[in-house]
């Protein structure tokens, strides 16, 4: 089964406010998804669904079948976009907790990233860039072995020069049994890592296919597609 | 389980290393300013200070995991949500366990100071020294340390049953209610039904018991410790019961309806 990740008729509703509006998606193994949309327009709705911190308010999500519950969570591995790391700890503390946590964690990857990446072991999480911080995140998420990655805006806060070292990771953590969902702002930044692109515009699913289908059909880059979709 | 346990303890461990050492030093200044009088006022107003910041800390915990983004850390892990509750209440129960050791030390140490400062002479044996504790209760306060470990024992039982009431109003608030205005407000509210609720089931369980507490012979002019456990044991057990619904309630309510 190459489909990993089922979304039907999704709707999440707040307040006054429809957040997904009847979304049905899939994505598949061995694949870059870009979840594209500009603020409000439900990603980060979609990937709070799936790794559970959100409840739908009708429609179904299955992780490799299974309908969501606690247990599906240990199949994804969600970095949120905003710091949601005990600022208390160490960044070795916060290594600590995902290995207590996750028996998928691998340690001794973490270790060697965040060394890569120039993340201190010793430092405080309080006392961290926010760019920094970025690197944290993202190395915490990608060093657990799962089936889905979903990352919300890993370039956000984060230099230029970070960004690829981010964009490097998020390649290398490639696999043709895994599925990997990015979101960005930064459509010209991720354009070239991604397989498959999500619109998401007020909520409901705009337009959803193959990277490079859609630019050939278009006669456009993905940026340009965007800007399209969203003018 | 452990692990959740674990890592609520590593976050607040400063904090209650600072609530120990201030309590120490201020034990010290009230002895020092007032000799016996001021160990004794210490040991009167310790519990009761305490036991408001306990209920605070413990309060917080659980409301900085629902509402805040750190909760994330939690809300993520494969844990369901009647495991985290129930870990939540665990370290609600071993943080109360451990103040209540402390109140102990506290008031075995300030119980041998009063006697030795009132003139008894006491040995460095068990027998003695709970003797010297019993002797400065009685004398001081008219009690004994069998009214203070069934005080103290209903006091985290009925403790625990309002942090519950608490955690209980504020999932309902993230769960049910996530998507309602006023969120902070509405839980308040939510707290006060809550507490009302459970007078009123403590009330009308109380009135069915008129019997039980008519069977209650007082010898002398004070209740004794057993006599008083006698008393508050089926508003202790009603509590328990209380507090079991309210972790099942909000256990369900985490599982199924949260919105972090």
């Amino acid at each position: 089964m190459n489909q990993i990740l089922e979304i039907n008729n999704l709707t999440k509703r707040y307040y006054n406010k429809t957040a997904l509006d009847d979304v049905s998606v899939s994505f598949q193994k061995g694949k870059i998804y870009g979840l594209m949309g500009p603020n409000g327009s439900g990603k980060t709705t979609l990937m709070k669904v799936i790794i559970g911190l959100h409840k739908q308010t009708s429609g179904s999500v299955l992780i490799n079948g299974v309908p969501l519950s606690y247990k599906t969570k240990a199949s994804v591995s969600y970095m949120p976009t905003e710091n949601y790391l005990y600022d208390s700890f160490k960044v070795k503390d916060i290594v600590k907790f995902y290995q207590d946590m996750y028996t998928d964690f691998r340690t001794d990857y973490a270790t060697k990233i965040l060394s890569d990446i120039g993340v201190d072991l010793e430092f405080r999480v309080s006392k961290l860039s926010s760019g920094l911080v970025g690197k944290l995140k993202v190395a915490l998420a990608l060093s657990r072995d799962v089936d889905i990655y979903m990352l919300d805006e890993p370039l956000n806060g984060v230099d230029v020069l970070a960004r690829d070292v981010i964009l490097e990771l998020i390649v290398n953590s490639y696999n043709e049994n895994k599925v990997i969902i990015l979101s960005s702002h930064l459509v010209s930044e991720v354009e070239k890592t991604l397989d498959h692109v999500v619109f998401l515009k007020n909520g409901k699913l705009e337009l959803s296919g193959d990277a490079e289908d859609l630019r050939l059909q278009r006669g456009l880059s993905i940026e340009n597609i965007y800007k399209e979709v969203y003018k | 389980m452990i692990k959740i346990i674990k890592y609520d303890f590593i976050r607040k461990y400063k904090l209650l290393l600072v609530t120990i050492i201030c309590s120490v030093l201020i034990n010290l200044l009230a002895v020092a300013k007032s000799g016996a009088n001021g160990s004794f006022g210490f040991l009167i107003a310790f519990p009761m200070l305490i036991t408001l910041l306990y209920i605070g800390d413990i309060i917080k915990m659980y409301s900085d995991d629902l509402n805040k983004k750190s909760g994330y850390m939690l809300f993520m892990t494969s844990n369901s949500g009647y495991k985290i509750v129930v870990s939540k209440v665990i370290t609600a129960i071993l943080e109360g366990i451990s103040i209540l050791l402390i109140y102990l030390v506290f008031i075995l140490i300030n119980s041998i100071y009063i006697s030795y400062v009132q003139g008894f002479n006491i040995g460095i044996n068990i027998s003695e020294v709970v003797r010297a504790i019993n002797q400065v209760l009685s004398g001081s306060l008219g009690f004994n340390l069998g009214h203070v470990f069934v005080f103290l024992a209903a006091s985290l039982i009925f403790s625990i049953s309002f942090i519950l009431t608490a955690y209980t109003a504020i999932t309902i608030r993230k769960s049910i209610f996530s998507e309602v205005k006023l969120g902070g407000f509405l839980s308040f509210l939510i707290f006060v039904a809550l507490n009302w609720a459970t007078s009123y089931a403590n009330g009308q369980s109380m009135s069915a018991l008129s019997s039980y507490y008519d069977n209650i012979q007082i010898v002398g002019n004070m209740i004794s410790a057993t006599q008083l456990l006698i008393a508050l044991l089926p508003i202790m057990i009603i509590s328990v019961v209380e507090s079991i619904l309210m972790t099942i309630g909000s256990g369900y309510l985490l599982e199924k309806k949260i919105n972090l």
